[in-house]
């Protein structure tokens, strides 16, 4: 996939077979038949449309013969940072129930930011606690929304 | 009448109000924060804090985000100017003669000239919205679904077709965006669709989830791919503009506001697009064309008032029929359903109070900017050097908590972070952004007003033809299909989207 011709043609055949799964889905949605307007009509219209230009792209993708672009994919490195900060967000989201919002928020940041900018700790520790305060001030406290304010702090 | 002084004066009496002035204000500083940054644009900034705003009355709600709108517009030429860096797409025009100018010591001048431009062009665009918006409101008193389904749908084949080269890509990203938006229990019958029997996609997936994703996180993860971490700022002095300046550019910022205006009214132009053609034509018509790109004033009063006049030009089919143009007002057209309110000219009849005072305080907005902007600017430039690893997190923080708080669901922020990963391959590979956003907003209204129709015709869809504005708006739809592919045939490029996301 390091062509937009190549990326193209596996995009459109995914598409095409996500179009197939539409289909069969809509296929199992039961009810309202007697309507004008089933409610499986429109994911069966999606689905068809998704199936045919997903079979079109592949297609004229794979007729193509011009110049072909290189997408600009991220080098090893850029991969490495992206899934990191993809997994970390992850931890993040399933820290906040048990440790709260304001806990959580300071240990993503604090280390969101060091890991991208490789500062000295006490400085990714101060923008951390900064966030978490601010997001306990803000959001718990003076908004009074139902985050989960952790085992340290009471709503 | 959807029209009057009095209506428009009462708008003001609101819009003046402390409340009102205040979250304008807000509105406005969040709105150029947002535009001067560059990891961040208007839909997503709007769509972070659509959900924190349910505190607010919808008012002050809606006139804090169309104000993050307009004052994104103003921002963003600061980091072009600066830095070289646009803030937002719709100003890269302006880099090329503003940064010009700044190498040449005149960043001072080409700021305030920016948001002298902005300022004129946007309350221009105001004035436009004032007296179009009722008037096409008026028109839209005759619609029924149908006229309203074939409106919507083509909204979605023009911003479709106008998504550069990528037709089937435009159709693609139509299409999730509308499956995505089918998962959950029908809206008219309650049965579940898509859902593989879980729990969770039985509630449906949220179209704030997926706009957070497809914006904010996607372009977080984007930029987290290059390591950027300093960024060199030119000296900014002396920031209003001498007299012969202004003169030199009144020519250009008030054709820019037509140009602006008048292609804003129309699905799919972006502030974007207009800027592009309003640069263009400010070099043609100028008597020294080859100054355009060494550091020409009116190469950057030209796009700065379009890109502001377009925003403003997108609030016309917004109130008056309910159609967002761009991603940011399909956002802000969410924000309106949230609170119950359905734009189109019910909204004039039922909501004067709203929807003029909103209107007022856009003048005032404007107003706001332009003070927020002339002294403030060397505040702005200095925070748009803020390095990004700071920053991306932040904006993650921000992101995920705007998420969780619609329904304080996980399963949301999960929606928002998968859709971040789908934006950030659809950024990639090409494909276009705006009809997936559209799609979601609209499917819902989408679906009722063609099952309303079929009510009506009892099943026959020659409702959509028969009725003479619905006949127009399909054919319309119809043309601007067979324009993208013909576009698409006579190109012999692969698909790749030209957009931006204002």
């Amino acid at each position: 996939m390091r062509t937009q011709r190549s990326a193209d043609i596996a995009g459109g055949c995914f598409l095409a077979l996500l179009g197939l799964v539409t289909l069969l889905a809509a296929s199992q949605i039961t009810g309202g038949l007697e309507e004008r307007l089933p409610p499986r009509t429109l994911p069966y219209t999606v689905g068809v449309i998704i199936l045919i230009s997903g079979v079109l792209l592949a297609i004229r993708s794979w007729r193509f013969r011009g110049e072909d672009p290189v997408i600009k994919w991220p080098d090893r490195r850029g991969t490495i940072r992206v899934l990191i900060t993809l997994v970390s967000l992850g931890i993040y989201l399933a820290l906040m129930e048990p440790l709260g919002l304001p806990l959580s928020t300071f240990l993503y940041v604090s280390f969101t930011v060091w890991y991208l900018g490789k500062y000295r700790i006490w400085y990714p520790l101060l923008i951390g606690f900064l966030s978490g305060s601010i997001s306990y001030l803000v959001f718990i406290y003076l908004l009074e929304l139902s985050f989960p304010p952790g085992p340290f702090l009471t709503p | 009448m959807l029209f009057s002084w009095d209506y428009l004066l009462n708008g003001f009496v609101t819009a003046f109000s402390l409340q009102n002035l205040l979250w304008a204000f807000i509105g406005c500083m969040i709105g150029t924060l947002i535009g001067v940054l560059p990891g961040i644009g208007p839909s997503s900034g709007i769509a972070i804090l659509l959900p924190l705003t349910a505190v607010l009355p919808p008012t002050s709600a809606i006139i804090m985000m169309a104000a993050i709108y307009y004052g994104a517009m103003y921002g963003g030429s600061t980091t072009a100017i600066v830095v070289n860096i646009p803030g937002e797409a719709s100003s890269v025009p302006t880099c090329l003669d503003g940064y010009a100018m700044a190498k040449q010591g005149r960043a001072g001048p080409a700021l305030g000239i920016s948001a002298i431009s902005s300022f004129v062009a946007g309350t221009l665009g105001i004035v436009g919205l004032t007296f179009f918006a009722p008037a096409l409101a008026n028109f839209a008193l005759a619609f029924g679904p149908p006229e309203y389904f074939s409106l919507m749908f083509m909204g979605l084949t023009l911003v479709i077709s106008l998504s550069g080269r990528a037709l089937l890509k435009g159709i693609i990203s139509m299409a999730i965006g509308l499956l995505a938006s089918l998962i959950g229990q029908n809206p008219l019958t309650g049965a579940a669709r898509l859902t593989f029997g879980s729990i969770e996609l039985m509630a449906g997936i949220n179209f704030v989830s997926v706009i957070i994703g497809l914006f904010a996180i996607a372009e977080v993860m984007v930029d987290v791919e290059e390591e950027v971490k300093a960024i060199n700022m030119t000296e900014v002095r002396d920031v209003f503009p001498t007299w012969a300046d202004i003169r030199q550019c009144i020519g250009a910022m008030l054709r820019s506001t037509g140009i602006g205006f008048f292609m804003g009214l129309l699905p799919g132009c972006a502030p974007s697009v207009t800027t592009f053609v309003a640069y263009d034509v400010e070099k043609r018509v100028s008597k020294h064309p080859e100054r355009f790109g060494h550091g020409a004033i009116e190469g950057v009063a030209a796009p700065e008032g379009a890109n502001n006049a377009t925003s403003s030009a997108g609030f016309v089919p917004l109130f008056s029929f309910g159609l967002p143009t761009a991603p940011s007002m399909a956002v802000l057209l969410g924000g309106l359903l949230m609170y119950g309110l359905q734009p189109g000219p019910m909204l004039f009849k039922q909501n004067p109070n709203f929807v003029w005072a909103v209107i007022a305080s856009m003048y005032i907005g404007n107003v706001m900017c332009l003070v927020l902007n002339l002294p403030l600017v060397g505040m702005w430039a200095r925070i748009a050097v803020i390095p990004f690893p700071v920053l991306g997190p932040i904006i993650v923080i921000c992101s995920l908590i705007g998420t969780y708080s619609i329904r304080f669901l996980a399963f949301d922020v999960w929606v928002a972070i998968i859709f971040g990963v789908i934006g950030y391959f659809m950024r990639k590979l090409g494909y276009p952004i705006a009809p997936m956003v559209l799609a979601t907003v609209l499917a819902q209204m989408l679906e009722t007003s063609l099952q309303q129709s079929l009510l009506i015709s009892q099943g026959s869809p020659t409702i959509f033809i028969t009725r003479p504005i619905s006949a127009v708006f399909i054919g319309l739809a119809i043309l601007s299909l067979v324009r993208g592919i013909w576009k698409q045939m006579k190109s012999h490029a692969p698909e790749i989207a030209e957009e931006d996301e204002s």
